[in-house]
């Protein structure tokens, strides 16, 4: 049984702050993932937040294996 | 003994954390640092999630619809705490639908105070002045210390959601002693066995603990003794004021706080009582804490339901 694939998780607090990495979650699929981030990460009431796949981010800075950026 | 003290891999890795050096990746750890890292988010995320039982069943006994969503709420915040730490954990290279559903009962690592019975409404409360001061107490030295950078990242959430629930937990207690009566008296018997219960929760002291890997790779910056300490600092204070005696006192002299019961000692589970005529040493501290307490299986099972035995078999 899988956990499925990892998503990074980014949220912006207010229309005038950069979007920032707030954590991650595992999910089988994107909708799941929404629900996953947006039910954990409620310590904010965002004004925006997405869900990247972890094997979409194409690493610049690291060119080694990729840092677990958050949680 | 995780750090090997003459492995120079190990040696030169602690020696960069010395100097600042903060780990990112897997390939920045030695064997050492990385087993003293999962050691240490096995602890936390077992904790949050043993946490979240204990809580949920106690929330039946709020006394009203507003408090009875606060408890359910921090109940949510722990779920997610602890999927925090396995989250991390996973990308170390554990499994985890085997941590949570794979594991007995016996063999999750929260402390005995996640063993116990949570009562009544006083119990609730206590529970959340007490044993989230703890976890806010060993989770924000963490959060200031920690090498990993993944880790000090993370708890910028639990700790701010932890603090949430002291306050929950310290409002109401005093709510309880104001009150007087009985809800006063069921605050001075909680505080009675939870206070001895999260004094335990740090661990052996210093003088008695084996060098320790996780103050060497800066996974934590304080000793147990200073953890203790801070938490004492804290509640000793905090309970005085409210006119709720505790088995401790600050000693002007030394300035720091002095446990004034025989510690560690034996309790009866069963009566929630702390048996001060029966010193312990630590070794047979660490025998109960291992026979675990009477609600282990019960909130595993809550955990893992059905589906405990699917993943494990």
């Amino acid at each position: 049984m899988s956990s499925g694939r990892v998503y990074e998780v980014f949220a912006r607090k207010n229309h005038d702050e950069e979007l920032k990495h707030v954590g991650s979650v595992n999910a089988t699929d994107d909708d799941l993932a929404k629900a996953y981030a947006w039910t954990l990460y409620d310590e904010e009431r965002w004004v925006e937040m997405c869900v990247v796949p972890r094997s979409a981010i194409v690493s610049i800075t690291n060119e080694g294996p990729l840092p677990v950026w958050g949680n | 003994m995780t750090p090997k003290p003459l492995d120079p891999a190990e040696q030169a890795l602690i020696a960069r954390i010395n100097d600042g050096l903060m780990i990112e990746t897997v390939a920045d750890m030695t064997p050492g640092y990385k087993k003293a890292l999962l050691t240490q988010l096995t602890v936390q995320g077992d904790t949050e999630l043993m946490s979240a039982p204990a809580y949920y069943l106690a929330a039946r006994d709020a006394p009203t619809i507003n408090s009875r969503i606060a408890v359910t709420a921090i109940v949510h915040d722990e779920l997610g705490h602890a999927n925090i730490a396995y989250r991390i954990m996973e990308d170390l290279g554990a499994d985890k639908r085997q941590l949570v559903y794979g594991r007995q009962p016996h063999e999750f690592k929260h402390p005995y105070g996640f063993d116990q019975p949570l009562e009544n409404w006083a119990e609730m409360v206590v529970a959340n002045g007490f044993f989230d001061r703890a976890g806010i107490t060993l989770l924000s030295d963490v959060h200031q210390n920690t090498s990993y950078g993944p880790l000090k990242r993370a708890l910028v959430k639990v700790d701010r959601e932890e603090v949430l629930h002291l306050r929950h937990g310290e409002s109401w207690m005093k709510r309880l002693a104001k009150a007087g009566g009985e809800a006063r008296d069921a605050l001075q018997r909680t505080v009675d066995w939870m206070f001895p219960m999260t004094l335990e929760w740090f661990g052996l002291p210093d003088d008695l603990k084996r060098h320790s890997g996780q103050l060497a790779y800066r996974l934590k910056g304080l000793t147990n003794d200073q953890l203790r300490q801070t938490w004492m600092a804290a509640t000793v204070p905090l309970c005085e004021g409210i006119g709720v005696e505790v088995p401790a006192h600050f000693d002007e002299a030394t300035d720091a706080y002095v446990i004034d019961f025989p510690f560690p000692c034996q309790y009866d589970p069963n009566a929630k009582r702390w048996l001060f005529d029966e010193p312990l040493t630590w070794d047979q501290v660490f025998d109960r804490w291992k026979a675990r307490g009477p609600m282990n299986e019960r909130y595993v099972e809550m955990i893992q339901g059905t589906f405990g035995s699917v993943v494990a078999n």
